[in-house]
């Protein structure tokens, strides 16, 4: 009981008021000319958006089950209900008619569609107060009450209407989507006006709402060129003699937090590129004729342009229907990959892989999706003349890539077929002036690729003039010379053992490689020509460049050869190197390998406080002319050649004569870097069984050097045998 | 003993299925929102299920070729024209121009910052009247097709970061590389090649490293990694059979693999074991595809003379633009290359020399083979550094050899297809060519255009790893669109 009680008090308070606000209304609309109102009352007039939509819906609800009850009994278990939903539909309706007026005294202007909004939200408001006070006599069985819930929903719904005018603009529910201004920018940038096709569709969007012939804000409508120039009651949009160019942009420009910001926060802002461009508008004039392409393609408003008006994200739309999604995923093979062009676009495209695999049934296994396929790239295949034909039975093709195929042309004109066909791409092919003429029946035809044809440089020319079709030619090499890469020598090894060859490599297939032992620079005249490889007879420097018709020669490569007319079988090294460098003792010196340039490459054997001194075997007596010792310098290392070279030599160990003393020659000043010496001795030593190699490092480095007066090192890595 | 392991499997089976559901519902909620007619009606017309990768919108570009010129060349010497620094060569910097910003420590300590002007000629070309010094007479012939960006700048002052930077859209690394978040966002176009491939090479002039941390797949699916061709007789390591091995003998054992994988995969469920099987069979099918590409002998004479003749020796930059031409041709959606031996800190006009007269000729010759094949308008290039060089010289200046340090605030490279404008000059620096003074191009906003290129909205392809969606342009880079035709 306590609990009804307290509900009907409750209801009580609601209605009492209701009707508190709706006198309150009803006073303040008589003296509607005078009343002034205090500041701190316009945020309950904000409220009106938020509040506006419980009255409509509990309304409409409550309508709607007058127009429904059929009769007395049958309404009995909700009677309560609707009547708490009509007190509240009466108390919300007023709250939303009282801060709909406070709102509406916001603004100074005030458009036809406010006025009537503002009346017709009045009377819902009085309207259901009466209708509750009222409704012990307007029984919802009865006609008069559902007459009476019919008008009120009509009511209901225009006011409601006008309302979303007011606040989203009255394009809101038409037809087409709010970015209409795509249409307005289907002009090509020749054509395009700044105004007209730039600065309007960007008012439209997001000034418009605000600033129209029904709701102008601050006095300002927008939506003419007179009335734009015009501007508001805080005057004109814009005075380019000040810095900010004017109330617009300043407005534009103000911080989002700022009250006078435009547009107002949370609103949908201009967007930087926009802002630039009615400033630069505004900058140049404010001219409502002038178009896009009198200004310089440099300026901020051109580039705009070609932005808006050029750059389509979405690309060609296509107007044929999909295929079918299980078709496209049965042809998608490793080798032939169909994809859509875009997402949702029924266009395809179909790119083929590897020669090898290639049949010429993989197009026409297409034919079922032949109405979506606009594009297809068959570089490299071995599509032949016949395969055209089955091409040519794609009508929707724009883009066929041909290049490199095994084409002569003598099919071209069955595309004649693809009326849409835009790009044609036949570089690399066997295709003939000829065939290529068959091309002018196809009247789409844009772009045709023929680089790398059998095309004479006349028949070129007279296709490039071509005005319909832009033949592309691409590069011409037989009008290029340049000069060729020299070749490569590919012995890695310096040192030549027995009868292992020199071989020489050129990349460029029909290139001649000439070459000399002598160290005289090959030319293409007189030089010996590199056929097969070289048999060194000595040690050798080996010059070689490559020439060949059409180019001009290669600069010359070279490589010096030391060679090994005899192996030597052992070795038995008599002096230990220092121990910091000891390599691999005697056999580094037998290995065959030259070894870097490098003085810490480990594979160098160092001396100093004690003579290199080595005996070398051959297990049967050998011829030898002469013979190379491989040593090292780095004159800033303390690396000098050896003061004194002596080479022993005979058939006999222990009764070995002298068969050659060498003093190298010392660097007088000093050396950057590391370098290779080579130290030949030549002599005649018939049937030399035993040799033995002494080399003594200076004694004192001389007086120019920062080591001056200490020990020389000595490098040494290999001995050769000629 | 037993318990443990029970209570193992059912945590994988229960994670696994519940980490499954998620993904199934968040992929079809984001499905749907990227394909706005997915809950159509008629849904025949939808063919998306044949698509590993989805752009976002009509691409321009499907492919593209990174030509990165790895150590920073200087911007001075080859397209950043500024004879104010011939006129005032040896006075030093203005420290109004400078304004204290940083140097790199190699500089920091110099009592005096020498102006240095480019010793080079600079002569304007085409119809678009770029400044092109004359150590580029090939590139100079192009740049009606190409965009020249004068603005570009990077966050980064050293080499590692830098490129990483470049690379990856940050300067810690292991973040997926711009190739890895393309394969990531539209797949492969051409199944028997990876979709991401990586070239190097390396000139005479001071060189920087590179790394495979640059071409890393960072957080994303293994798939998704660069993989390096080399220039020896195997450009791709391991993938020829061993000797005595036929295709029907590696297909068997291929087979037997694939089910043991299979069933690792059945018992545990990690996603990584299916990449592998994924992996093997792509190496399979590369086995044919390679050597087809890689075999140069087919090309026609005019291609080496367009590229040069070094573009036949492998391991060249010229033999790597040529073996990135053919990989594009056959689909592969990025290839990376790197030519060191920009890092001019000292003798730079000698050094710069020789790196132009390796790359120049083979640059100009890419885009003009694609061109000449229908095929530059789909295909994206892009040549250029991790940074600039500054205006002022570092160490020992004399009139005709001088040396330059790091500068990320101002940089020149150039891009050339795939839907970018071509025979454009896009942005200014200062006279002093220190500062930039008109439409400035950082990495990230580089990055979005490149993606945006592709079809691929640079806020929309995210990957969430550890509790973070992660973006290339991470949270930064606005399309250029100045520079879309």
């Amino acid at each position: 009981m306590t609990v009804r009680r307290y509900l009907q008090n409750w209801k009580g308070v609601i209605y009492n008021l209701a009707f508190f606000l709706n006198g309150l209304l009803i006073f303040l609309l008589f003296f509607e000319k005078s009343v002034a109102i205090p500041a701190w009352m316009f945020p309950i007039g904000r409220l009106h958006p938020a509040v506006l939509h419980f009255p409509l819906v509990v309304l409409l609800l409550y309508a709607f089950w007058t127009m429904i009850v059929e009769k007395e009994g049958s309404a009995r278990w909700n009677v309560e209900l609707a009547d708490t939903l009509l007190l509240l539909g009466t108390f919300t309706a007023s709250v939303a008619a009282f801060s709909g007026f406070l709102l509406s005294k916001e603004d100074s202007d005030v458009s036809q569609t406010l006025q009537w909004h503002k009346w017709l939200g009045v009377s819902i408001s009085i309207g259901s107060i009466a209708w509750y006070g009222a409704s012990k006599y307007l029984l919802p069985w009865r006609m008069p009450a559902k007459l009476f819930a019919g008008a009120f929903l009509g009511l209901l719904l225009v006011t409601g209407h006008l309302g979303g005018n007011l606040t989203h603009g009255e394009d809101f529910l038409a037809l087409s989507p709010p970015n209409s201004t795509e249409a307005v920018n289907q002009v090509s940038i020749e054509q395009a006006e700044i105004y007209e096709n730039l600065v309007k569709p960007v008012l439209q969007q997001k000034c418009y709402a605000c600033h129209n012939a029904d709701k102008s804000k601050g006095g300002l409508q927008m939506h003419t060129k007179e009335l734009l120039a015009k501007g508001g009651k805080n005057g004109m949009l814009w005075d380019t003699t000040k810095p900010d160019l004017g109330l617009l942009i300043n407005r534009v420009h103000l911080p989002l937090e700022d009250k006078k910001h435009m547009p107002p926060k949370g609103k949908v802002q201009l967007t930087d590129e926009e802002v630039v461009l009615l400033a630069e508008w505004i900058r140049l004039g404010s001219d409502f004729k002038e178009k896009v392409t009198a200004l310089p393609p440099q300026n901020p408003v051109y580039r705009y342009a070609e932005n808006v008006l050029g750059g389509n994200r979405t690309g060609e739309v296509y107007d044929f229907a999909a295929a079918d999604p299980a078709n496209v995923k049965a042809l998608n093979t490793n080798y032939r990959t169909i994809r859509q062009y875009a997402p949702a676009s029924p266009a395809l495209f179909v790119n083929f892989y590897n020669r090898s695999a290639f049949k010429s049934s993989d197009i026409s296994d297409l034919l079922p999706i032949k109405d979506q396929i606009v594009a297809m790239d068959f570089s490299k295949m071995p599509v032949k003349d016949e395969d055209l034909k089955v091409i040519a039975k794609f009508p929707e093709l724009r883009k066929l890539i041909l290049n490199f195929t095994e084409l002569r042309g003598s099919t071209l004109g069955e595309l004649r077929s693809l009326s849409k066909l835009r790009v044609l791409a036949l570089s690399g092919t066997g295709i003939n002036n000829a065939s290529i003429k068959t091309l002018n029946s196809i009247a789409s035809l844009e772009k045709v690729y023929l680089w790398s044809t059998g095309l004479t440089t006349e028949e070129q020319t007279a296709l490039r003039a071509d005005k319909k079709i832009r033949f592309e030619t691409g590069f011409r090499s037989d009008t290029v010379r340049i000069a060729l890469n020299p070749p490569t020598i590919e012995n890695e090894q310096q040192i030549v053992m027995g009868d292992t060859r020199v071989r020489l490599k050129h990349q460029i297939p029909g290139t001649q490689i000439r070459y000399t032992l002598d160290g005289t620079v090959p030319d293409s005249t007189r030089s010996p020509i590199y056929n097969e490889p070289i048999l060194l007879t000595n040690n050798a420097l080996v010059i070689a460049r490559a020439f060949k018709s059409g180019w001009y020669g290669s600069s010359s490569t070279q490589k010096n050869f030391i060679k090994a007319n005899y192996k030597i079988d052992s070795v038995n090294l008599v002096s230990l190197p220092d121990p910091k460098y000891k390599a691999k003792a005697g056999t580094t010196l037998i290995d065959g390998i030259k070894s870097a340039a490098e003085t810490g490459s480990g594979n160098w054997l160092g001396y100093r406080d004690a003579d290199f001194e080595s005996y070398f075997y051959f297990s049967k007596p050998v011829a030898a002319k002469g013979v190379t010792v491989s040593m090292l310098q780095n004159i800033a290392g303390f690396i000098f050649p050896p003061a004194r070279i002596e080479v022993w030599g005979g058939a006999d160990e222990h009764a070995l004569k002298l068969l050659k003393v060498i003093h190298p020659a010392l660097p007088a000043r000093m050396i950057d870097g590391t370098s290779d010496i080579l130290i030949n001795a030549s002599f005649e030593a018939p049937a030399l069984s035993c040799l033995k190699i002494v080399a003594k490092p200076i004694p004192k480095i001389p007086a120019w050097h920062p080591g001056k007066g200490a020990k020389g090192w000595v490098f040494v890595d290999e001995v050769i045998v000629n | 003993m037993e318990k443990p392991i029970f209570d193992f499997g059912m945590n994988t089976n229960r994670r696994h299925f519940l980490s499954r559901l998620s993904l199934g519902i968040g992929g079809a909620a984001l499905g749907s929102l990227l394909v706005p007619d997915l809950f159509k009606s008629d849904t025949e017309n939808s063919v998306n299920d044949i698509v590993s990768g989805l752009p976002h919108f009509a691409p321009k570009a499907k492919r593209v070729i990174y030509l990165f010129q790895n150590g920073a060349p200087s911007q001075f010497e080859l397209f950043d024209h500024k004879p104010l620094l011939n006129k005032m060569f040896g006075e030093d910097l203005p420290e109004s121009i400078r304004s204290g910003q940083r140097l790199t420590g190699m500089t920091s300590n110099q009592t005096s910052f020498p102006l240095a002007g480019s010793i080079f000629d600079f002569k304007q070309h085409g119809n678009s009247g770029a400044w092109v010094s004359e150590l580029l007479p090939h590139t100079a012939r192009i740049v009606d097709d190409i965009c020249i960006i004068k603005s570009m700048n990077t966050d980064a002052i050293n080499h590692d970061p830098a490129l990483t930077f470049f690379q990856t859209g940050a300067q810690v690394g292991n973040r997926p590389s711009m190739g890895s978040w393309l394969s990531y966002g539209l797949g492969s176009e051409n199944q028997n090649l990876p979709s991401f491939c990586v070239l190097l090479s390396r000139g005479k002039g001071n060189g920087q490293g590179v790394y495979s941390k640059l071409w890393t797949n960072g957080f994303l699916d293994s798939v998704h990694q660069g993989v390096q061709f080399s220039s020896g007789e195997n450009p791709v390591l391991y993938l020829g059979d061993p000797e005595g091995m036929d295709r029907s003998e590696r297909r068997r054992m291929l087979d037997k693999l694939a089910k043991l994988n299979q069933g690792t995969f059945d018992e545990f469920g990690d996603p990584e074991v299916t990449a592998k099987i994924q992996q093997y069979e792509m190496a399979y099918r590369m086995q044919t595809a390679v050597p087809e590409i890689t075999d140069m002998s087919k090309e026609p004479e005019s291609i080496v003379k367009m590229y040069g003749p070094e573009c036949l020796v492998p391991g060249t930059y010229a033999a790597n633009c040529l073996l990135a031409r053919k990989l594009s041709e056959q689909g592969v959606r990025f290839i990376q290359l790197y030519h060191q031996g920009w890092d001019g800190h000292a003798g730079l006009p000698k050094e710069i020399s020789g790196q132009c007269k390796d790359v120049d000729q083979a640059s100009a010759a890419l885009v003009t083979d694609l061109k000449q094949r229908g095929l530059l308008d789909e295909t994206l290039v892009i040549w250029g550094g991790e940074f600039g060089r500054t205006n002022f010289c570092q160490g020992k200046f004399t009139k005709d050899n001088y040396g330059r340090d790091h500068h990320p605030r101002a940089f020149t490279i150039w891009m050339a297809g795939g839907g970018i404008k071509p025979g454009l000059v896009y942005g200014e620096t200062d006279d002093f060519g220190y500062n930039i003074v008109k439409d400035p191009v950082h990495v990230h906003d580089l990055h979005a255009t490149i993606l945006n290129q592709l079809g691929l909205d640079h806020e929309r392809l995210v990957f969430k790893h550890q509790g973070r969606r992660y973006r290339l342009t991470d949270v930064a880079g606005k399309l250029v669109k100045d520079i879309i035709s």
